[in-house]
Formats: structure tokens, sequence, C-alpha cells
């Protein structure tokens, strides 16, 4: 929150390669204080905190991981703006933290040398020292400090071993001034740097801007061949500049200092001398445990399997434990809705807390548990690294499809939810396969989707289980549905790569972290602010949209149209009834016959509601799936959030339905009304839902782009509309035939 | 020295070799670099296959070659 103009706080920015294990020295350094959110305009995660350390206070920002401040993908972009200080949202950086991997300090020291030129104060903190001891490998701290002319310090961020000597080097540095580095850059290249630099500076002045570009930026410019700092640096005169930037290149390479060759070469000619003599290798290579578990986990055949098992295991859980999970919330929002009923006094607001905001809201909460346990196994493996494995073993089935293993990251991060799936396709470098990978994503079974999974598969589909109850039906449906999604995915991205987004496969290129036991913090942090995310849309959105369908619902409540043809009747049953004594047989038979009326009433009315005409009228189009009208009002309203559906069900179904909720065998109140309800007009009462309609809807929702968020994101993402409304086309269509083809396999083989 | 080199791929599962050319577009040898992989560099064999898994300075990386793109290596003499 600090203002640019004011500072109460001095900004450091963490910066390193990825798996040097940044974000746990940010956490160790930030402890509690953490702030995660977006960079407005780009969706990369923007996490923030706060340090205090000798009566002063420090924000830190936890830059993505990078390997070059070459920006190429989007989080490269961001970071890079951000130190330059050219984002509005993000205070100058005073600081500069840059962490390194002890046991990979040649690699990690081509990305100081781009720090250490910025000309910010820096201090680098050479971390995971113990990890390289283990692997016969010893950083000597202070002879690298000399060398460097840098504050250095060791630091063991996992075990916060170092931390006090950090931030003590951190509060000295921020007043010194920045460290001087000469260029590690042929006198060629300089020379271009200073003809280019002037060139600019003409420019400027011409342009009316005071301030020239510094000096590490007409280098970045010379070097960077994607165009990025172009387009955002120079703005007006962008042409001119271009091709006096395209001259210098062309003058470079014939001066044998091809650009970007040169920046590797100078940069790694650098480090090798700052590196002298600073790391000894006993030599002995020897296994470690991490070779041990990949020999097993990266095999073909029983790597796979263990993936395998694992999904298997994953689902399982998410269905099993989350059911177990469920009843007490389930019970809360029952007794609060009773609790209601009893104390309001009958009209629109008791009808609009009972129906619309305890069982619409409150119905979709209960499904919490389940998202939190798939994001628990999802933080899991990713902190233990076990998903750059299976991102290799899916390069194997990727390329076949014409993406790439790291394709596979965001899709299977697409299974909690598809927002986070897209924003992971960022780094995927080619831009084909970084739009196949968005639009295809959405496929993925997501979170959303579990409350419906959840809601009609235990209702309707049978408990058995096989293999002496380690495999059970329902798990088997869910398994299902999810395999669905993927199938789909991969039809769907074949199609892709060979029709609209045709081009070449692209090189694969990925590291695979050590594993280690995964962060309890790290992983409980994820499960919560996940877990919020949900509530907060729960208490928002959902909220919102089960109010606005049950008003739809509700009014216009005419009582005087609805209920005039009832009267007579109504009437009738009422004499009967007061002329009965209470222990009379035919008591209990007028009081169902007076009930049966009444939910005839309430259909009547729901029929005459603003969504029940919309439903009729989209009937005859629903129809065929086996979906009465009463579904078709759910699934309208549902496509701005999928999850919405649970709770537009329960209000559709709930609405002064006043049924007989205690069925033996039914564990929640909705399952029940599911069960009970029938078609309308029908005599003997039809019953709606049956296996075959059960698997239609699910089918549907399976497939269905039911989400406004993720195509407003694939909208940010791909910059155009296009892409949005070609993913929702084909999702939608793609839905309406697989549940139209299950509905009508499943009543050809199974009947009503 | 250069009719040693052999692609990675002929690499057998632990041999150690030094990486001697990459060839391919400027930009992807140019990011193989950033990352660590260049001339000189030393790699060892993990895993087979495409993609196949190399160590390289401590690290494991998974890497798939492509006729775009080669990584010609020399085997260390003394490989066992």
């Amino acid at each position: 929150m600090a203002l640019t103009t004011q500072k109460t706080s001095l900004t450091v920015a963490l910066v390193g390669n990825p798996n040097t294990g940044k974000s746990t020295l940010f956490g160790a350094l930030a402890g509690v204080h953490q702030h995660v959110g977006n960079y407005p305009g780009v969706t990369v995660e923007k996490k923030t905190g706060n340090m205090e350390h000798a009566g002063r206070s420090y924000e830190l920002i936890d830059l993505p991981g990078l390997y070059s401040l070459a920006p190429r993908s989007r989080d490269e972009m961001v970071a890079v703006d951000v130190l330059l200080g050219r984002r509005e949202d993000c205070p100058p950086v005073d600081l500069i933290v840059c962490i390194v991997d002890a046991g990979n300090l040649q690699r990690n020291f081509y990305l100081v040398s781009q720090v250490l030129e910025l000309g910010i104060p820096t201090v680098v903190a050479v971390n995971m020292i113990d990890v390289a001891a283990r692997r016969g490998i010893s950083v000597d701290v202070q002879r690298l400090e000399r060398q460097l002319g840098v504050p250095i310090v060791a630091v063991q961020a996992n075990r916060r071993i170092g931390l006090p000597a950090l931030k003590a080097s951190i509060s000295a540095a921020v007043d010194r001034q920045p460290h001087s580095a000469p260029s590690p850059f042929p006198e060629v290249f300089e020379d271009e740097t200073s003809r280019l630099e002037s060139l600019l500076a003409e420019h400027f002045v011409e342009a009316g801007r005071h301030q020239p570009l510094p000096r590490c930026l007409v280098r970045r410019l010379l070097l960077d061949m994607h165009g990025y700092l172009a387009e955002t640096l120079l703005g007006i005169g962008k042409g001119q500049t271009v091709q006096n930037l395209e001259a210098a290149r062309a003058r470079l390479a014939d001066r044998d200092c091809p650009v970007p060759a040169i920046e590797t070469t100078a940069r790694y000619e650098w480090a090798g001398t700052v590196l002298e003599g600073v790391v000894s290798e006993s030599g002995r290579e020897q296994t470690s445990g991490t070779d041990r578990i990949d020999r097993l986990l990266t095999h073909r055949v029983w790597g796979t399997l263990v993936f395998g098992l694992l999904m298997v295991v994953v689902f399982q859980s998410v269905f099993v434990g989350g059911e177990s999970l469920m009843w007490p919330i389930d019970a809360g929002t029952e007794a609060t809705g009773r609790w209601l009923e009893g104390h309001m006094a009958e009209g629109a607001l008791r009808s609009l807390m009972v129906d619309g905001v305890i069982g619409g809201a409150g119905g979709v909460l209960s499904f919490l548990p389940q998202i939190m346990i798939l994001f628990c196994f999802l933080a899991v493996l990713e902190d233990c690294g076990y998903m750059a494995r299976a991102a290799y073993l899916m390069d194997r089935i990727m390329v076949r499809v014409g993406l790439s293993g790291k394709s596979f990251i965001p899709m299977l991060s697409a299974f909690a939810c598809a927002i986070p799936g897209i924003m992971a396709a960022r780094v995927i470098e080619n831009e084909r396969d970084r739009l196949t990978t968005i639009l295809v994503a959405p496929l993925m079974t997501c979170s959303a989707r579990l409350p419906v999974y959840a809601l009609l598969i235990a209702a309707f589909i049978p408990e058995r289980t096989y293999f002496g109850g380690m495999v059970n039906l329902q798990g088997l449906t869910m398994a299902g549905l999810y395999v669905l999604g993927i199938a789909t995915a991969v039809v769907a991205a074949l199609v892709l790569k060979r029709t609209v987004l045709r081009g070449e496969v692209s090189p694969f290129l990925m590291e695979l972290p050590s594993y280690k036991l995964p962060s309890p913090r790290n992983v409980v942090y994820r499960v919560v602010q996940r877990g919020w995310l949900f509530l907060r849309c729960a208490g928002t959105l959902i909220l919102g949209v089960s109010i606005i369908v049950w008003a739809a619902l509700y009014y216009p409540h005419d009582a005087e149209v609805v209920e005039a043809e009832f009267q007579p009747q109504s009437q009738q049953l009422q004499r009967r009834l007061d002329a009965l004594a209470v222990g009379d047989p035919r008591y209990a038979e007028v009081q169902q016959q007076r009930v049966e009326l009444q939910r005839a009433i309430q259909g009547a009315y729901q029929r005459q509601s603003i969504l029940g005409r919309a439903g009729r009228i989209i009937e005859p189009v629903v129809k065929p799936l086996g979906w009465d009208w009463r579904i078709g009002c759910a699934v309208i309203a549902s496509f701005p959030a999928r999850e919405i559906v649970v709770a537009t069900m329960g209000v559709v179904y709930n609405l002064g339905e006043d049924i007989d909720v205690e069925s033996p065998g039914d564990t929640g109140r909705l399952h029940a009304k599911l069960h009970a309800a029938t078609w309308d007009g029908t005599d003997p009462p039809r019953k709606v839902f049956n296996i075959p309609v059960a698997l239609s809807i699910l089918v549907f929702f399976a497939l269905c782009a039911q989400c406004a968020a993720t195509l407003a994101v694939i909208r940010r993402e791909t910059n155009s509309w296009r892409w949005p409304a070609f993913t929702f086309g084909y999702m939608t269509t793609l839905a309406y035939v697989g549940a139209l083809v299950t509905y009508q396999v499943g009543m050809w083989i199974g009947g009503p | 020295m250069i009719d040693k080199a052999i692609p990675l791929s002929g690499l057998s599962v632990g041999q150690l070799a030094y990486v001697r050319r990459i060839s391919g577009h400027p930009d992807h040898v140019h990011r193989l670099e950033e990352f660590g992989l260049r001339g000189g560099t030393r790699v060892q064999m993990f895993r087979r296959g495409s993609p196949c898994i190399i160590r390289m300075a401590g690290n494991k990386v998974c890497f798939r070659a492509d006729d775009l793109l080669r990584i010609l290596v020399e085997p260390e003499t003394a490989s066992s």
C-alpha cells in the first residue's frame, strides 16, 4: 500500500532462479505478514510481505523465479518492470536480495551479473550450502565476497539459519551506494551502447522527455531481441530507433560480437572470474536420495503406474474424505434454515432467507472440504517436487498431441481451477502451445465441478464397492468424468494443433528439482488461501446469483392469478378435514391430498415465475437431454459460474416444496428433494431424475464452459475476445451433444 | 576434437560428457545457455529417450531435442 510519494518503508525485491528456495526465504523473512494478489492488468501473482529490523520497516516483494532478465514470458516482463521501477502499483525498489543456489553458482551468477548492472544496492544470499556440501561442493563465501565486491550472506532458508545476518546486511546495504560493476562486455559492444545511448538521448530531448535512459537499459535494449523493452521503453519514434537497433546488431555481428550470444559469453566469462577459487568439488559423484526415487518415479512403466495410482488415490480421497466432512456443514445449514423458518413470519423475506440464502449459497458451502482436500494434494505434490516428474512422464503423451510436458502442469492445475491453470500457461514460451493449452484447460475437471458431481453422484449412482471395499462405484463414476474431461481435451488439442494453431513442435527443457519434504507451512497457506477464495466467492458471486435466481423464481408472486384456480379444491379439502376427527384413518389421507395440492400450487407459482417462463421456453431444447424445465433453469442460471448450479437446484427444488425430507437412506436434504422431483403434468407423477438423466447432466457439466471468470482470464491472457468466444462456443456445443448422446444411449440401454 | 562429438542421445545411462556444440535457432540456443546448458557444460545421462533426463551441475534437467535443436557432446574419456 506504500505510495511512491510518501514512503514509509523501504522496498526490497527478492530475485533468483527458480528452485533456489526464494519463496521459502521470503516466507522466513516476512513471517505471517504476507499478502498475495495479482499485478493489475496481468495475471502474474504478486507476493508482498513486511519485515521489521532495527527500527525500520521493509516491504518485501517476491518476484517470479527467473533465469534471465531478458523478458520473454509474462512473469519475466513483470519482474523486469518491478526492478526498473516501471510499475505504478509498486514503489521503486531500494534494494535487491539476489538468492543463489550454492550448488549451481555458475548459472545463478548469470542472473547476478544482470542484476548488478541495474544500479540498485544488492545483497547476495547463498542458499542451500548444506545441500551442496552433501554433494561434495563447498563454497568459500568470504573469498566470493572479496571478488564480487557485494555483501554476501550464507543462509539456509528452510531451517531459518543466517536470517539475522541477512537482515543486518540488508539494513547496512540500503544506505550504501550501489556497487558499480565494470561491464562484462567487450569494448566493441560498449561502443555500440554509447552510440545508441547518445542517439536515444537526442531523440528524447526532441520528444520533450527529460530523463534519458540509464545505460543499463540501453544495453538491455540492444540485447533483447524480443522487442518487449523497445515496445515499453520507447513509445513514440519507435520505428526509427528499431532501425537503429537493427543496424547496431548487424554491425556487432560483423565484428564477431553477435547478439544475443554475446550476452551469455560475456556474462559467463565474468562469472568464471568472480567464482575463481570459490567453489571446490570433492569430485565424488554419489547417488542421492532423489536419484534413487527418480529411478522409480521416472521409469517408463513403474513411474507411469505410480502416477496412475496417485491420481486414483487423490480422487478417491477427495470424494470419500469430502463426503465424511460434509455432514457437519450440511447439518449446520439445515439447522439454520429450520430455525429461520420457525422464527420468521411467512412471506417474501423468509422465502429469500431460507430458500435463497441458506438453500442456495449454504448448499455450496458443504463442498468446501472437497475443494480443500484437492488443493491440499496439489500443493503437496507441487511442493515436494513431484509435479515436474509428472510433466516429464506426460511429455511423451503431450508431444503426440503437439504440445510439450510444460502444458501438463497448467492442465493439472486446471483440475483445481481453470484460472490458475490458464495463468500457469504463461511459462510456455511457444505462443501456439500456450494458446492451445489455454483453450483446452477449461475442459479439465475443476473444483467448481465437484459440487455438481458430488451431488448427483451421491444421489443417483448406487453405492457399490468392489475389491473388498477398495474401489467404489461412485468413485469410479467420478474418475470416469475426469477421464472424459482429459480425453476431450486431448482430442480438442489435437484438432486445434492440426487446424487453427498449426506449428512446429518446440523444444522442451525443464528443471527437475530435488525432492524435499513438503513444507506444512506452504501447504497450509495455499489450502487456506484457496479455501478463502472459494468462501469469498460463495459469499459474493454465488450468494448474489442465488438471490437473483430466487427472485426470478419467486416473482411475480401473483397470488390471485395462481391460486384462483386451486381455490375451490382447497376449500373443499379444508371442509373435509374440519369434519374428520384427528384419529380417523381418512384424516391422514386428506392431509396427504392437501400437501399434494400445496405442491401443485407451488409448482404453478414456479411455472409462471420469470425463470420458470424462461425455462419452459427452452424446455423443447433440453428435453432430448432428459431434462425438465427446472434443470434447464438451473443450467441457464449457472452459466456465470457452474458451482452455482447446486445453489440453483437448491432454490428450484426447494422453494415451498414441503415434501417429506426424512426418507431413510438419504444423507442430504437436497438429495431427497431431487429424488422426489417429478415431471409437471404427469399422472401418475413421473420422476425427473434417473441414472441416464443424472449422467446427462454430469456430462454436460464436464464439458461446458460455464465460468465467466475463466472466459475473462482467457480474454486477458490472449488479449482478444475471439478466443474466449471460441472457447465458449466449442465447449457448449460439445456439452450439448455429449449430454444428448449420454441420455439417449442411457435410455436405450437401461430404460427409464 | 569435433569428430569425437556425438549427439546427446547417443550417451548411455550414467555416461559423462562435455557439451561441445549446440546448434539450432539462435533464440533457442540462447535460452539453453541462459539455463546453464552451453559449450563446456559437464552433463551425465540419467534416463535416455525422448524426453531424456540429464544431470548438470548437480541438478536434473528434462530435455527433448528436435530437428531444429541439437546438442553435440564429447564423452569423457575415462567414462565408466
